[in-house]
């Protein structure tokens, strides 16, 4: 039971990591992502392959895969930003099925299908992290900086300066402000910082493949986000654990068919969302719980 | 309505006129428009417009609804692409730059649907205008940061906005909002202030506060140009007017002129 709840506290601190990261691009800069799963991947991929091949100390790996997702952001980016916010939709929406495939088909890097297994636990300072208890703390403290981070950086000018971008674009152009740079520096972070959840979970897991970072992962994401409360820090925690403890708590529902579980998670998924954007637009969390008038 | 800006308004004592003295052709020339034109598929919103801007004076762009006034203000801030013509500020051309950088060369504007940053407080927003930087943070010291604020303390307190520094923009009242329009242009070290019907709707005393701000404003070495409908405003505020008619600029010289033109009087209210 101990081994049950440990494994879902890890599972819910590195999706909350997730969540927080693309809360920064949604919540603070209004910009919409669908492709939040392939840095989340990248981030996976890149660190399991720096594990079996130099080095699994925390450090080395980690680093390494957060430049892999920036740089693989900035590709994204540089381009999509130029143009209105449903354009990045469209554009991240094919990020995210190219990733895919690639995935899938780039054996030497994921292991196509089969994925990657045998990833060494990770080493801090040359001590292996085996113990889940051990694991759960590492992501804590992950998470915990992470936050620290975001936290600042949204009462920074940077911050105001992103949400002037989501309040008013052309208000935000007009008040001198370079709102390609604002926003591609703010998917560049939340995709590096993204990655380090790849990290983790490749680490937690000693597996990964290509069905841990599909659309399916990038929308669940989104839902983490949008129920827990856009714009806050609380709100992208509380949506993580929420939607990571629905299908267990599910499961205590012996009245529900078994088999149909997932359909059932999906359809609690979409009503959860129907009914918040009616009455309370902002999310659970929310400063102000009656949205944006 | 927040009582520091009731207080604001009764402080007003309005002075008829501008406050500038003198003939404003005389005026060194800021912003020049020459052969400015603007076609939207088959509809030329500006045809040929020249007009130049100058400096320290206020000059109100007046003409019937669908003019091309506020297409003209959208071709200066590099906001559409003029099909053709120049505009060149301090004699540099800016056709073609992003809105952006034009914005930093010293020409700032406000918007006629306001286009507040609206979940963000009315601190936040005035703020921000002094942070154009893109980066992670901004350049300076600690000091220069205390300067911002300082500054934010000093509009808010001018516009009487003090007692709503820290409420949303969206949760302002409608003469609050437009006051923090102004006072977001005002934390801008622009020289030229462009203002898209600034005084539309205002009461009496809101309406006093606003001419008394401008005023200051355009002693202290703003130039501005206004688009406005209200003719009383336009009687009290203009050094010059410049009278736009479908894409075209009919006149542009002294009010005294052009408000005294009876060609001009009946295509404004209509009868011609």
């Amino acid at each position: 039971m101990t081994a049950y709840i440990l494994n879902l506290l890890v599972l819910i601190s590195v999706y909350a990591i997730l969540s927080t990261t693309l809360n920064f691009i949604i919540g603070y800069a209004g910009i919409f992502s669908l492709a939040h799963a392939v840095f989340f991947g990248i981030g996976g991929y890149t660190a399991a392959l720096v594990a079996m091949n130099v080095t699994p100390e925390f450090f080395v790996a980690v680093p390494v895969a957060m430049a892999a997702a920036a740089i693989t952001s900035l590709l994204l980016a540089l381009p999509a930003l130029r143009v209105r916010g449903e354009y990045f939709v469209a554009a991240s929406l094919g990020l995210q099925v190219l990733a895919v495939t690639l995935f899938s088909e780039w054996k030497s890097f994921t292991g196509g299908i089969g994925g990657v297994i045998g990833i060494p636990a990770v080493e801090l300072f040359g001590y292996p992290v085996y113990q889940p208890w051990q694991f759960l703390l590492m992501s804590l403290i992950c998470l915990t900086i992470i936050i620290v981070i975001i936290r600042t950086l949204v009462h920074t000018s940077f911050g105001r300066s992103l949400k002037a971008i989501r309040d008013s674009e052309s208000a935000a152009l007009a008040s001198g402000k370079n709102i390609t740079v604002i926003k591609t520096l703010s998917v560049v972070l939340s995709s590096a910082l993204a990655a380090v959840a790849g990290a983790l979970y490749a680490f937690y897991m000693s597996f990964i493949n290509v069905e841990s970072f599909m659309l399916d992962t990038s929308v669940l994401v989104m839902a983490m986000v949008i129920i827990g409360g856009t714009a806050t820090i609380l709100g992208p925690l509380l949506g993580a654990a929420l939607l990571m403890l629905m299908p267990s708590a599910l499961t205590y529902l012996t009245f529900l068919p078994q088999t149909e579980i997932g359909s059932i998670q999906q359809m609690v998924y979409g009503i959860a969302m129907v009914l918040l954007m009616i009455f309370r637009p902002g999310g659970i969390v929310s400063s102000h719980p009656g949205g944006n008038k | 309505m927040s009582e520091s800006l009731s207080t604001a308004q009764k402080a007003v004592k309005l002075v008829p006129g501008s406050g500038f003295t003198g003939s404003t052709d005389d005026q060194d020339v800021l912003l020049e428009i020459s052969h400015l034109s603007k076609n939207f598929g088959g509809l030329q919103a500006i045809n040929d417009v020249t007009l130049n801007l100058r400096a320290g004076i206020i000059t109100t762009l007046v003409g019937p609804n669908g003019a091309g006034k506020t297409t003209l203000f959208n071709m200066i801030t590099g906001h559409i692409p003029p099909s053709e013509g120049d505009v060149r500020w301090q004699g540099e051309s800016v056709i073609g730059k992003s809105p952006w950088k034009i914005a930093r060369q010293g020409i700032a504007r406000t918007f006629q649907d306001l286009r507040l940053f609206t979940q963000m407080t009315v601190e936040e927003n005035i703020l921000t205008m002094m942070e154009p930087g893109s980066w992670l943070w901004q350049p300076g010291k600690k000091s220069r940061k205390a300067k911002r604020y300082d500054k934010v303390s000093q509009i808010l307190e001018r516009t009487g906005l003090v007692e709503k520094r820290y409420t949303r923009a969206l949760d302002l009242a409608y003469a609050e909002r437009k006051f923090l329009s102004l006072a977001r242009i005002m934390a801008t070290d622009s020289r030229l202030w462009l203002l898209d019907e600034p005084a539309s709707g205002l009461d009496p005393n809101s309406y006093n506060l606003f001419l008394q701000l401008l005023r200051e404003e355009v002693k202290e070495g703003i130039t501005v140009c206004i688009i406005e409908h209200n003719l009383d405003i336009v009687v009290n505020i203009s050094d010059r007017i410049a009278f736009l008619d479908q894409g075209k600029l009919l006149a542009d010289g002294e009010p005294e002129t052009i408000l005294n033109d009876p060609a001009l009087a009946a295509i404004y209210f209509g009868e011609r």
